[in-house]
């Protein structure tokens, strides 16, 4: 176990950045917190989990399939430096060792792994969060984890390039420091968990009426913050962009609770309603995903429900199932 | 945030076009190949995911079968604007191609079986594939019934083809048209596809069935096949969605917990029937 001081924070990443190309919560000059470069603002690691996915350092919001000059696809080399990213709550860290797998699984999606493979994965946890709340420590599934004791942060690195990492750093944790990592990492009972487990029983014992889905689909407005916000939300469009000289082919992040998303060339769509769409969002994730993973791919980090303007984020949809269905 | 990345998953591979015809005012036949000279590699109910540099990419189903020469045929409505723009493509053109992607038609267990081979509108294109394929290997299928219904006469596919089948002593073919106007020279059947299927005498236990069709046809084609006693194990059905990356990671063609371009297209009915708005 390692120790970083406060005093030392800025100077710690800073000389990271020779051999990593350093991601960590930053606060934008808006007052925005989220994941991004070293430079881009304000290193802020307190205050807990950032509202945008983290996942995006794996899976960006746009990336380049290829670029076409003069009608010849020219292929594209990797980044220069793997990527170091902090800011992965024990949470955010079951979502992205769910689409590790979603993206290795079957025909392996070389442009996720060309920014995840060598990339170094870093959790954030203890008592960082807002106000000081406690962030429940990992389970040891990051290549390094960053625990704040009140005063310091104590470094647990888990793998070897998290040891390298952090090799030069004084080791001397205090006993009262280990005792209150070890005191945090005592998982606590969470009602939440309960209820998505009743609520992926209900749909997949097919107790949830139409009816139902229509009421919530009537709430939804389609500003699709909820898939955006969302770490285990993998799908993508794909398009092309032409300027005078070159095409480039891209994917984009896309979203379930468009009309347009499964919309076909014929013009069926059999996504057609929000009740359709709505259902498909919440069956995917609580029945769909269990029947093909064995997993259910909402780990609760709770960033549709703070998104979504209307109330139907996965935890209210849920509660309001089991409410009414259980 | 841009990511910059190298992969070789979704590159396009160059194919020439060899060839265009005509098969209605909406849809054209393309007789392509590899440039590298390597063959396609599929088999009948699989697709590729046609590129077109600055149009995208669109799932089309192969329309020939891979005991043919060393090319293979796409048969291509007019619907969208990629499509659009692959109808103003001529000979000597280049195309990009990925795949063949999904799963193909069961062959290993309609060897030695009776079958009914059951397509509406464009769903002749990929069934042609399966169809060519019993054609070229007639030792190890038994006895095939081909049904197609088409819109009117103006909009039946592969017209040729279907001639040919229909004079061959191999296939026992029913057709039919849901309208038609007289003015038209047509002279055979008037109806829903479904109209062809009580007349057929065939034995369940010894039968399998294959429908490739818009959505609108799947149900009540099957409502007549079970009619007739053949069982959710013995109907393969090709499902169409939006496969926009083929690999099973877009998310668009997603039925349930099934990706269609990877667990199908082609499902036996016994799995997918149960599942919401999979028919």
């Amino acid at each position: 176990m390692k120790i970083l001081t406060p005093n030392k924070v800025d100077s710690f990443f800073q000389l990271l950045t020779q051999k990593w190309d350093v991601r960590l919560p930053i606060v934008l000059t808006d007052g925005t917190r989220v994941i991004s470069s070293l430079g881009d603002g304000s290193i802020a690691l307190h205050g807990g989990a950032v509202s945008s996915k983290p996942t995006a350092a794996f899976f960006p919001q746009h990336s380049s399939v290829f670029i076409s000059v003069n009608g010849l696809i020219q292929e594209q080399t990797t980044p220069g430096l793997p990527i170091f990213v902090l800011g992965f709550t024990d949470r955010d860290l079951e979502c992205l060792r769910f689409i590790d797998r979603f993206f290795a699984n079957g025909l392996r999606d070389d442009i996720y792994f060309t920014l995840r493979s060598n990339a170094v994965v870093a959790g954030i946890s203890g008592y960082c969060g807002v106000n000081g709340a406690l962030l429940q420590p990992s389970s040891g599934n990051c290549d390094l984890e960053f625990f704040w004791d009140g005063c310091r942060w104590l470094i647990i690195p888990y793998s070897g390039a998290g040891n390298e990492i952090v090799a030069d750093l004084p080791d001397s944790a205090p006993p009262e420091a280990i005792e209150a990592f070890k005191k945090a990492s005592t998982a606590l009972p969470d009602e939440n968990e309960k209820i998505l487990r009743q609520a992926s029983e209900l749909l997949r014992a097919d107790r949830v009426p139409d009816s139902f889905w229509s009421e919530i689909g009537d709430r939804c407005i389609s500003c699709t913050g909820c898939n955006l916000a969302c770490p285990t939300c993998t799908c993508f469009g794909v398009q092309d962009w032409r300027s005078s000289k070159t095409i480039e082919r891209s994917r984009m992040w896309d979203s379930c609770q468009l009309d347009g998303f499964m919309r076909e060339a014929s013009g069926h769509n059999p996504l057609g309603t929000e009740a359709l769409r709505t259902r498909r969002r919440i069956h995917h994730k609580l029945a769909a995903d269990p029947e093909k993973w064995g997993d259910i791919s909402c780990f609760l980090c709770g960033r549709c429900d703070k998104a979504c303007p209307t109330g139907i984020g996965i935890l209210a949809v849920a509660k309001e199932l089991v409410a009414r269905f259980a | 945030m841009t990511a910059a990345c190298h992969t070789g998953l979704y590159l396009p591979i160059e194919c020439e076009i060899l060839s265009v015809s005509e098969l209605t005012p909406a849809e054209k036949l393309f007789q392509v190949r590899r440039t590298d000279g390597v063959p396609l590699g599929h088999l009948p109910g699989q697709f590729i995911q046609v590129s077109l540099l600055g149009w995208g990419e669109a799932p089309i189903s192969v329309a020939s079968s891979p005991t043919r020469n060393n090319f293979f045929e796409l048969g291509v409505r007019r619907a969208g604007t990629l499509t659009g723009a692959m109808h103003q493509l001529k000979v000597g053109d280049v195309i990009g191609i990925r795949g063949p992607f999904g799963r193909p038609f069961d062959l290993s267990r309609m060897r030695g079986k009776d079958l009914l081979l059951i397509s509406g509108g464009c769903g002749l294109a990929p069934m042609r594939s399966l169809i060519q394929y019993c054609e070229d290997r007639p030792s190890e299928f038994g006895r095939i019934s081909i049904l197609y219904g088409a819109k009117n006469p103006t909009y039946t596919l592969f017209k040729d083809d279907l001639a040919a089948w229909n004079a061959s002593a191999r296939f026992a073919c029913s057709l039919t048209v849901d309208n038609s106007t007289g003015k038209d020279c047509y002279s055979g059947n008037v109806g829903l596809i479904t109209s062809l299927i009580p007349p057929l005498t065939f034995d369940p236990s010894k039968t399998i069935a294959a429908i490739v069709g818009p959505p609108v046809m799947y149900r009540s084609v099957i409502t007549e096949l079970k009619t007739k006693g053949l069982t959710s194990d013995r109907i393969a059905v090709s499902l169409e969605r939006q496969m926009r990356c083929g690999v099973g990671k877009c998310g668009h063609c997603t039925i349930e917990h099934l990706y269609c371009c990877q667990d199908g297209p082609v499902f036996w009915l016994n799995e997918v029937e149960h599942l919401r708005g999979a028919l």
